[in-house]
């Protein structure tokens, strides 16, 4: 399984790549929403992608609504990770196709929980 | 219309401390004040634009911005450009923690950073400010305000 994190800061994309790595995820990058779509017209289609919301370029908000206007990448989990924490910008995200909604700052348990929720880690069972 | 509010003290040190934590573990802990000198080596500011108006900033010095590097990035070397991109993503966490205790509907800015103190308008006055130690090094977080809201 691929996740695709979509933030411009490299330090966010770090400490998300040691989480889903942790999760089973292999990964791939990109800096703002027209560099990930750029991923996905290149064919390289990840199972999950983690959006930041603020990124110059393209901002996660438009990546979502280009991704959803895909019939091709429908199957692909979307979920927002981001300092926007609104109740109108969540229910717009939502709307437009992102599948959950992280807000930062946020914990592994937090991005763990969330994909447990969304199938696509096994859920931890206690020892 | 704007609102003219500011957040509270208590809320600001709720969000900084939570921000820290998460992103840089509980080893070294912020602890809260008493202001202190501080020699600006990197510093960082959002604004936010909409029914609250306002500017965060996180000011830091040099030592303390490369340390917040290297735990952010898991990294020994700390060039410019990853201090800049981590020492940004901190006042971006802030800077969202502190919208949210606010009035919406607003928009959060990218963050703009500077070795040394980042510009500020000439019409901003600081209506909250956040001093705290962390690895031994002092730092500071300020919400301003424009004046002629305040």
């Amino acid at each position: 399984m691929y996740a695709l994190i979509i933030d411009d800061s490299r330090a966010m994309r770090s400490i998300l790549r040691r989480i889903v790595t942790d999760l089973g995820f292999e990964t791939l990058e990109a800096a703002d929403g027209q560099e990930a779509l750029d991923h996905l017209n290149a064919g390289r289609i990840p199972t999950l992608c983690l959006i930041d919301w603020n990124m110059p370029v393209m901002d996660g908000y438009t990546f979502i609504t280009n991704v959803r206007a895909n019939p091709e990448w429908r199957d692909i989990t979307l979920m927002m990770v981001t300092t926007e924490s609104e109740h109108g910008q969540i229910v717009r995200a939502l709307a437009a196709g992102a599948h959950e909604y992280v807000i930062k700052p946020f914990t592994p348990d937090a991005i763990a929980d969330k994909l447990e929720l969304l199938g696509l880690v096994a859920k931890a069972v206690p020892a | 219309m704007t609102t003219m509010l500011e957040p509270s003290m208590t809320d600001v040190e709720m969000v900084v401390t939570e921000v820290w934590s998460s992103f840089l573990g509980d080893s070294d802990p912020l602890l809260i004040g008493p202001p202190a000198t501080l020699d600006v080596g990197w510093s960082s500011a959002v604004t936010v634009s909409g029914e609250w108006h306002g500017m965060i900033s996180v000011e830091l010095p040099t030592g303390t911005a490369e340390e917040i590097t290297r735990r952010m990035l898991m990294v020994d070397a700390t060039p410019d450009e990853d201090v800049a991109d981590a020492v940004g993503e901190l006042v971006n966490m802030i800077g969202g923690g502190v919208k949210s205790l606010m009035p919406g509907p607003s928009a959060l800015s990218l963050p703009v950073v500077a070795a040394g103190r980042v510009a500020r308008p000439s019409d901003v006055v600081e209506v909250c400010r956040f001093d705290a130690t962390w690895a031994g090094a002092p730092l500071v977080v300020s919400v301003h305000v424009q004046n002629s809201h305040h």
